[in-house]
């Protein structure tokens, strides 16, 4: 009896976050303003989080709030802000393409699905691992030669990320040449004299 | 324990990039676009986690771990993308990305 509740409840929590998730990507669609959009994305990655934990991998929901949840529409956000002089309320929602290029994305997800509808029907395999930290680290940081070398990728990661950081505060200056604070060149002129 | 039909992963996933690729295909202003391909991410993050559950014993680790780079690389393309929406933004003053049409000509 107790498994056939867990069952059912496992269900219904998937249909709410699956749902939560559709309306609050409906939302970003029809969003006016990209701040209301920025909320309904973190809704649906809210929700999508949940649906990670649900299918057994809770230490990919933790990093889905953190990361994405958290850093990445922190600076979404951040920057929709410090734009907001570029007043936005004069770009139109949609425009004549717009209906065009709707036919394409729909066509796209209902080949997708109809592949999947006439595919072998699949099973959750019941002995898979439960994504918690412990499985996930052992497999991440598997150094034996035999083992699938994620820890390169996870280095690969760090030099990417740096990467980009350089490459983020070298476009977003102003001039290329100007001075990092205006009192360095002050102080190479004091040294120079 | 595990009463999630698969097929209907799939299908939320596939219903998501759907969905994603709609945003980024109408919506006109520059910070919209930049989210649904966010959303895009978000739903082939779902469909690893949802495929990862089919396989046997260890190899369904190998599922979950690839989302963990793909946030990471997702991080550095929000990081970049925003740099460069902030230094196109500072000569035109707009962010409607029918503005942003030099290479046109």
């Amino acid at each position: 009896m107790f498994h056939s509740l867990d069952h059912l409840l496992g269900s219904a929590y998937f249909t709410l976050f699956a749902l939560a998730s559709l309306l609050c990507g409906g939302g970003l669609l029809l969003s006016k303003h990209p701040i209301n959009g920025a909320i309904y994305l973190i809704g649906v990655m809210l929700s999508l989080s949940g649906i990670y934990a649900l299918l057994g991998s809770p230490f990919l929901g933790v990093i889905q709030v953190l990361v994405y949840a958290g850093a990445i529409m922190m600076l979404v956000v951040f920057v929709i802000m410090v734009l907001n002089q570029a007043r936005d309320h004069r770009v139109p929602r949609f425009d004549g393409f717009s209906i065009v290029g709707a036919i394409f994305p729909i066509a796209l997800a209902a080949m997708v699905v109809k592949t999947l509808a006439f595919a072998d029907a699949s099973t959750i395999d019941p002995a898979a691992v439960r994504g918690e930290i412990a499985p996930v680290a052992a497999t991440m940081f598997d150094l034996t030669p035999a083992g699938p070398g994620y820890y390169l990728l996870f280095e690969l990661i760090g030099v990417l990320l740096l990467v980009a950081v350089v490459a983020a505060v070298m476009l977003a200056k102003r001039h290329l040449d100007s001075p990092a604070a205006p009192a360095a060149p002050a102080e190479g002129d004091h040294a120079q004299h | 324990m595990h009463s999630i039909d698969p097929f209907h992963v799939q299908l939320l996933s596939a219903l998501l990039f759907g969905l994603g690729l709609v945003v980024v295909l109408t919506r006109r202003n520059i910070f919209l676009v930049l989210m649904g391909v966010e959303v895009m991410l978000n739903a082939v993050n779902l469909s690893f986690v949802g495929f990862s559950q089919q396989l046997p014993g260890a190899q369904s680790l190998w599922g979950q771990l690839t989302p963990l780079f793909t946030i990471a690389i997702a991080a550095a393309e929000a990081c970049v993308g925003l740099a460069m929406v902030i230094c196109i933004t500072r000569g035109k003053d707009t962010v409607d990305s029918d503005q942003f049409a030099e290479m046109k000509e």
